[in-house]
């Protein structure tokens, strides 16, 4: 990075901040303090006036804390069993506590909902609770590599077994508790279950749905305060958001893997060791077996009205998701793919610099998360739905750089946390060689990333395949299946619907694993 | 001929400030940059190497600056330098061959082999990756990678700080037949005195960012001329030395004369300068045995003088609390406490 190209990679990925975070959040705070002919901050009174507003906020954080309890409970005891004990199977199911994180949790909440009555707050507080688990059972895995085995051995000799236990709690405590904050940030920005749940019967609503409603209603607004309203009411959640996800970076980086270290005594769990695979059963049934389970009874006439399920009627719903939604198909798809190469460009230089020169980068990094999706999305309309740009709002490139901005953290965090576990001297070494930047970094800063970067990879993709919120606001989106799988909700279609959703599950596992079976590593950089 | 010369250089990084440093180095030198931590030594190293930019100053190789001129810094591969790190930084991807020839293409295969035949590293390690080879032998592997590109001038920091005991000595050797053969400018940084006697024939000791002696080995540890690169090379012991009555300095080991020049002043007590006298004798002190360690002509005994430990030896065995008198054996030794740049 210190060469000329890397300083014009690096000007590249901060243009790219500036024109798809920076400039749409810049544009909303301007809406808000301008009313087009002065200075007017009347909006901000509105922050938290009404009755409801107050209601809703509480919904979201009593939803947030209880999706968050669940999500510790399974992902926690997920990451413990399997990387600490001797589960039967546990090396092979350890990595498998990310695959919920490839479902949209929509889909999870319409397999639910197919199944049983899905409405009240503790089932959407489950529901969100499993779909954001991996976080916790990802960062909890880390914090237990994290911890040396020595140390935990020391804690057993000098005060025995139950004390040590407590020991190597508090000392993974830190992740265990970044991972809650993820999983809390994500729930309480979460928009698209609530909405359906809506749709069953549920009668309570969340703040982010509130910031949507009122974003919908804005068409109808005249005056400066109303057109600013969903903007103004979504500051309140965006500063929850800042500050947990802020708190959970700075515990996460308290754990740092360094080299080579004897990893954590496995500790037996004698007649417990068969039973205690009901946790990962629940985790891995609910989260994902579940969920394809109901989209394949869909695909194969599960709800047409007294039709029985058919082989043939699956392979009926196959070809019609073929003929029917091919193109959509083709577009998330394409767009998976984009944002995963337009991230990787832009977040290495980023990444590089928070790990090398500027650490507050990391802190920086954490805005497009902080901010609710739909909030960011309106902000991208903002600035692009104009003349000079039309082309370019109503093209899927748009998209891709919402969702590149959208998952910028998860790429600039992970990315340079695996930067600061290779030492500078291994990239300073290379300042020596008789060969110029390209070739030095292609030869040796490449290979010492790869790992990371292919996690990255994966992580964004099956992200890409999956987000909603942006899709719901931004024109391209529509042509997402996502999209459609959501429209599934008001206009029927299951069966397509159904065969749909396997065909982007296999797209979203099809990446990892080629990942994993081309490199041959575990996908581990991700936490 | 000065092969390298650091002129005014100054680093400045938040509270850590280097120089302003001016080091004149010969070619086909050997000079070791020694110091405690913190001293400034491996930022030095890193400013000749280019990996470092300094705030204020010149380095320049053989008369050409490196830092100041038209085109800007001068890229470390285009110095002419061989650069050997600390842990080795060896690439985990690349096996030793690889690691040649990637940082000089134009090597051959069979050049690359010999390289690695110059450091001991036969052709069955030539496929072998970092995690496959020992210690000693991923040092020797950066040592041949450092001299593939063919350089003028070998840098080394702290080269035998990651190596067994038994291997310093070997690699060692090594490192200054190949800069002999070569006719290689050596600069190794260290915090070791045995690392930077092995390795070089000139020492620069830095304290604070500054050089504050700078010579032939043998000449500052016999006769350093700063208290502290007595106590840092030669294990001495200073004493506070303060002005007292009729022009001389008043030391716990009594009253010595005052040297010519500007002060503050201590007296330097080396190794064995003590010896045990008699109780009646004058000119005696006081101190308290700390440790007594049998030896091969008779014993090593630690003892305090005014809370400060000196070393004598004794024939006989000392009890640890016994009250002994010592007396300086030879001249006192009065130096001041840095030498601004003292050169020889």
């Amino acid at each position: 990075m210190s060469t000329r190209v890397g300083r014009l990679w690096l000007a590249v990925a901060t243009a790219f901040v500036v024109a798809f975070v920076g400039l749409p959040l810049g544009f909303m705070l301007r809406e808000v303090v301008w009313d087009g002919e002065a200075l007017n901050l009347g909006p901000l009174g509105e922050i938290l006036a009404e009755e409801h507003d107050r209601t809703r906020l509480l919904v979201s954080l009593a939803l947030g804390l209880g999706a968050t309890a669940c999500a510790v409970a399974l992902g926690l005891g997920y990451a413990f069993l399997t990387f600490r004990t001797d589960l039967p199977a546990g090396r092979a199911l350890a990595p498998l506590g990310v695959l919920p994180l490839v479902l949209p949790p929509i889909l999870v909440a319409m397999a639910f909902a197919d199944l049983v009555p899905t409405q009240g707050f503790a089932a959407c507080a489950l529901l969100l609770g499993l779909c954001n688990a991996p976080f916790v059972a990802v960062l909890a895995s880390r914090g237990l590599r994290a911890v040396r085995g020595e140390a935990y051995e020391a804690a057993l000799l000098a005060r025995g077994r139950g004390a040590a236990e407590r020991w190597l709690l508090r000392a993974i405590a830190p992740e265990v508790l970044a991972g809650a904050l993820f999983a809390f940030a994500l729930v309480i920005s979460e928009h698209g279950v609530p909405e359906f749940l809506t749709v069953k019967g549920k009668t309570w609503h969340t703040y982010a749905e509130g910031i949507f409603a009122k974003w919908t209603r804005r068409a109808t607004g005249v005056d400066h305060e109303a057109l600013a309203s969903p903007i103004v009411a979504a500051l309140p959640l965006v500063a929850i958001l800042a500050l947990a996800l802020f708190v959970a970076l700075r515990l996460r980086a308290r754990a740092t893997i360094e080299g080579d270290h004897r990893p954590l005594p496995v500790r037996a769990l004698g007649r417990w060791r068969w039973p205690a695979l009901a946790l990962p059963g629940i985790y891995l049934g609910a989260g994902v077996l579940l969920p394809i389970v109901v989209m394949a009874r869909w695909a194969a006439g599960s709800t047409d009205a007294g039709g029985a399920l058919s082989l043939e009627r699956f392979a009926a719903s196959f070809r019609l998701a073929g003929s029917e939604a091919a193109g959509d198909l083709g577009t998330t798809l394409a767009v998976g793919a984009g944002t995963t190469v337009v991230l990787l460009f832009v977040g290495l230089p980023l990444a590089w610099t928070a790990a090398r020169r500027w650490a507050r980068i990391d802190a920086l990094a954490i805005l497009p998360i902080a901010v609710p999706a739909i909030l960011l999305g309106i902000g991208l309309v903002r600035v692009y739905n104009r003349d000079l740009f039309f082309a370019f709002y109503d093209h899927g490139a748009l998209l891709v750089a919402a969702y590149a901005a959208r998952f910028l953290p998860f790429c600039v965090l992970t990315l340079s946390s695996a930067v600061r576990r290779v030492p500078a001297e291994l990239e300073e070494a290379a300042s020596f060689a008789q060969r110029g930047p390209f070739v030095r970094s292609l030869r040796v800063h490449l290979p010492l990333y790869a790992p990371a970067l292919v996690s990255v990879a994966c992580l964004v993709s099956v992200l890409a395949l999956r987000e909603l919120d942006l899709a719901v606001v931004l024109p391209a989106g529509n042509g997402t299946v996502v999209r459609r799988l959501s429209n599934i909700v008001h206009f029927g279609g299951e069966d397509m619907g159904g065969a749909l959703a396997l065909l982007l599950l296999l797209a979203a596992l099809v990446v990892p694993l080629f990942a994993r079976i081309v490199s041959g590593r575990k996908l581990r950089s991700v936490s | 001929m000065t092969a390298i010369d650091v002129r005014e250089l100054v680093v400045a990084r938040g509270d850590f400030r280097l120089g302003p440093l001016s080091l004149a180095i010969a070619s086909g030198s050997r000079t070791a940059l020694i110091g405690p931590s913190g001293a400034g030594k491996t930022t030095l190293l890193r400013c000749i190497a280019g990996l470092d930019t300094p705030s204020g100053g010149d380095v320049a190789f053989d008369g050409a600056s490196l830092f100041v001129g038209a085109q800007g810094a001068i890229a470390p591969n285009r110095r002419g330098i061989g650069f050997v790190f600390q842990r080795g930084a060896l690439w985990p991807h690349m096996t030793a061959l690889e690691h040649l020839r990637f940082v000089a293409p134009d090597l051959s295969r069979e050049a690359a082999l010999a390289g690695l035949a110059r450091v001991g590293l036969d052709a069955a390690m030539a496929g072998r990756r970092p995690a496959a080879l020992s210690g000693g032998e991923g040092q020797r592997l950066a040592l041949a990678r450092a001299l593939a590109t063919g350089p003028r001038v070998l840098l080394l920091d702290e080269p035998l700080a990651s190596v067994d005991q038994d291997l310093r000595d070997e690699l060692a050797q090594l490192v200054r037949g190949l800069a002999e053969e070569d006719g290689l400018t050596l600069v190794v940084v260290t915090h070791e005195r045995e690392e930077a006697l092995a390795l070089a024939d000139e020492l620069a000791v830095l304290r604070g960012g500054r050089v504050i002696e700078h010579g032939p080995a043998l000449e500052l540890l016999q006769a350093p001329r700063t208290a502290h690169t007595a106590a840092f090379l030669s294990g001495a012991t200073c004493f506070a030395a303060v002005p007292g009555a009729n022009g001389s300095l008043q030391t716990p080991l009594g009253a010595v004369p005052r040297p010519v020049g500007e002060g503050p002043w201590s007296l330097v007590v080396l190794p064995d300068d003590l010896v045990a006298c008699e109780a009646d004798q004058e000119a005696c002190v006081s101190a308290r045995v700390l440790r007594c360690e049998p030896g091969l002509g008779g014993f090593r005994v630690y003892a305090y003088i005014a809370g400060r430990s000196v070393v004598f030896g004794s024939s006989a065995a000392r009890a640890v609390g016994e009250d002994v008198r010592l007396a300086l054996r030879a001249a006192p030794r009065v130096l001041g406490l840095d030498g601004e740049g003292a050169q020889r």
